[in-house]
């Protein structure tokens, strides 16, 4: 089913090449007539971000799934401490570029870029059917784009399906706007509060509860093989799994500069770019979608043709992940079997169509909107939390937490 | 004595170039510009306030001139319940947030060519603000000269800023523009937008809505588009001599004055700055434009390609 993974010369510069064309496509775009600093920017933040998540598996349903449904039984919040670290760290680094942005927050403007959306029970659809998308599929999206970079064939079903959902997305956007979405208050908790600093305070005391009562189930990590002090650093680096909360800091830096840069952090804008365009040689587009171009989040605009700068920071993330992969011996080819296809397609079908509807995904929405302050970042948490424990129960059953697909070699 | 004498003068000669560069002590000609290497070196000059007004608002917090303070064209400037320019408490509200007092020289930028600084630079002129330039090519020469950008909102001391009763000689409204069509009143009639929107083939430009239910333009309006009035490669408006040669060659000489519109009624503000402040013509800028007119009840249009709109 599977083939080994190993870590050889070849492999190795395979890694270096493919580090090295992602530097390359930077390189070239900023030179580049019809591109810029920005897509040059945004391929090294993907490459980026792809490395981090491939080496600290960074993924939104691994991390909670070992915390309500282990696959060996015995729960482990240490993954659900390293999103908490990420949305704290996040929130910081978001606050401060938002704060010299936007002086005074009372004033009614809204800090442009930042993904802070309309509250409504759009977000409670979309984000639990995106929750029941991620157990039915194995991962959130961005968790697909990196195991993608790692091998792993069945994100292909499931980045396929989310296509697809997308597609039913715009399909019901017009329907899900003016019957709700028209009149849902954008809130920015800032605004709210008068101010920035109540807000972070509030939140970040929030994000510290739930971690001091999610610690009580923290599993100590495997120690690390005791070795020379090189070999040591080098095997922590690029072989060994990076510790949790240092993926979730990572992110969070990442998160933080790529704002700073014009782009809040989001996986599915140049997918969801895509997507509008296919549905609409499909002919499947409403004529208007209705007020959606107006909203900050991940947004689908097609005004950058098919090479949206996000289909740029996608692909170097992929890319940055294969490298990162094939360093540590971890790529490998594997081929799902035909049942795990079939849930992957209908789990990215249901990611897509929840991250439509709720404008973002769990990167768009849930951390940079969180870390923007926007209240739309903690509805489509607990939505999203409802529907994952949901498709847990309905992939695993209860008390028989088993994983089928657990890939091999990759220890998580 | 002499060697003395010709230093004097040289020296003199200095000061006056140095004088003519300080604002509000030029000459008209470049009394409504300002060139993005002098504003480059003027940056913490205390007499002047940069105004950013960009079609999209957002461009501002990824890199704006340092100091300058954001403007949004679609709700700052705006009546946004009534189709109105903001009103004169409004505009007082908004001018004291950016510190200015009446002396301030305010310079506006923007994206597209200045399309929508321009038209901040008719509402300041509106409510009578005198000192009012645009930065010559906008944020478009500002980045092809490679200029500093900033990204720190600047958060100017407020002042309490006492408008002028807004001038109603600069806006034109369709009453104005039914009176010269049907002769009452003689001015031109500039119309800014492309040709094929012009000539009624299109209903609006590829890209935006079709907000007219008539395609056209008003009865005896000339067309020069408004792009016709820059450089294209890097957005700096025309020398004044081609300029004049421009509109000259629609009829447009400064003897009569011009009623300017577009589409929406923001960007034909981009031509009655040249022709007011570039080439001191009399003009006045319709901003209930073609989505006014094209809809308006019983009053003529001229259609040459005859289109109808839902079909023939």
């Amino acid at each position: 089913m599977s083939a080994p993974a190993s870590v050889t010369p070849v492999s190795c510069t395979l890694a270096g090449v493919l580090f090295f064309l992602g530097l390359g496509s930077s390189w070239y775009l900023a030179g580049s007539a019809d591109f810029g600093p920005r897509q040059a920017f945004q391929v090294l933040a993907g490459l980026a971000l792809g490395v981090v998540l491939q080496r600290s598996r960074f993924c939104f349903q691994c991390h909670l799934r070992d915390l309500l449904a282990p696959a060996d039984g015995r729960r482990d919040s240490t993954g659900t401490v390293a999103l908490l670290v990420a949305l704290a760290l996040g929130l910081l680094g978001t606050s401060i570029v938002l704060g010299a942005w936007i002086v005074d927050p009372s004033r009614g403007h809204l800090p442009p870029i930042a993904h802070i959306g309309p509250v409504g029970w759009h977000l409670l659809v979309g984000g639990a059917t995106f929750g029941l998308g991620m157990a039915l599929s194995g991962s959130c999206i961005s968790a697909h784009l990196y195991r993608l970079g790692e091998g792993a064939l069945v994100t292909l079903p499931a980045l396929f399906g989310v296509v697809l959902g997308f597609g039913l997305g715009f399909a019901s956007w017009n329907w899900f706007y003016v019957s709700g979405i028209v009149v849902a208050p954008v809130w920015w908790l800032p605004a709210l509060t008068g101010g920035y600093g109540l807000a972070v305070l509030i939140q970040l005391g929030v994000l510290a509860a739930l971690a001091w009562w999610l610690l009580g189930w923290r599993r100590a990590p495997e120690a690390a093989p005791s070795s020379d002090g090189r070999t040591a650093v080098l095997t922590a680096v690029f072989v060994r799994r990076w510790p949790a909360w240092v993926g979730g800091a990572a992110v969070a830096v990442i998160g933080t500069v790529t704002l700073l840069r014009g782009d809040a952090l989001g996986v599915t804008a140049g997918i969801g770019a895509l997507a509008r365009q296919l549905s609409d040689v499909a002919g499947l587009l409403p004529v208007r979608l209705e007020g959606l171009d107006g909203f900050r989040g991940c947004r689908s605009a097609t005004g950058e043709g098919l090479l949206s700068t996000n289909l740029f920071f996608v692909s170097a993330l992929v890319l940055g992940s294969a490298s990162a992969a094939l360093t540590a011996g971890q790529f490998a080819w594997r081929v799902p079997p035909w049942r795990e296809a079939v849930l992957a397609l209908i789990g990215g079908i249901l990611l897509g169509f929840g991250a439509m509807i709720s404008l973002g995904c769990t990167i768009g929405v849930l951390f940079s909107g969180i870390a923007a302050s926007a209240v739309s970042g903690w509805v489509f948490a607990v939505a999203m939390l409802v529907g994952l424990w949901l498709g847990l129960l309905l992939r695993y059953g209860r008390g028989q937490w088993k994983d089928p697909l657990r890939a091999p070699g990759i220890e998580s | 004595m002499r060697h003395i004498r010709s230093n004097a003068s040289f020296l003199a000669l200095l000061l006056a170039v140095a004088a003519a560069w300080l604002p509000g002590a030029d000459d008209a000609g470049s009394k409504a510009l300002v060139t993005a290497d002098w504003l480059s070196k003027n940056l913490t000059n205390p007499t002047l306030r940069i105004i950013e007004v960009s079609v999209d608002p957002g461009v501002y917090e990824k890199g704006h001139i340092p100091g300058a303070v954001n403007v949004r064209w679609h709700s700052d400037l705006v009546d946004t319940v009534r189709r109105d320019i903001i009103s004169k408490e409004g505009f007082e509200k908004l001018a004291s947030q950016a510190g200015l007092t009446p002396e301030t020289t305010v310079v506006l930028y923007g994206d597209n060519n200045n399309w929508f600084a321009a038209w901040g630079a008719w509402i300041f002129t509106v409510y009578g603000h005198q000192d009012v330039r645009l930065l010559d090519g906008g944020r478009k020469k500002w980045e092809l000269d490679k200029l500093p950008l900033d990204t720190i909102a600047a958060a100017p001391k407020a002042t309490t800023y006492q408008a002028k009763a807004a001038n109603g000689a600069l806006r034109a409204r369709l009453s104005d523009v039914l009176a010269v069509v049907e002769g009452k009143d003689k001015a031109g009639l500039l119309d800014i937008r492309s040709p094929d929107e012009f000539n009624g083939k299109i209903f609006a430009p590829q890209g935006v809505q079709e907000l007219a239910i008539r395609a056209g333009h008003i009865p005896g309006a000339k067309n020069v588009p408004w792009g016709k009035a820059v450089n294209q490669e890097d957005g700096t408006f025309k020398k004044p001599e081609d300029l004049k040669k421009i509109y000259a060659d629609a009829g447009i000489d400064g003897s009569t004055p011009t009623v300017v519109y577009c589409r929406i009624g923001e960007r034909s503000s981009h031509t009655w700055f040249v022709l007011t402040r570039l080439l001191g013509y009399p003009a006045k800028q319709y901003d209930g434009s073609w989505t006014e007119y094209g809809n308006a009840v019983g009053v003529p249009i001229d259609n040459p390609a005859g289109t109808v709109w839902g079909g023939k």
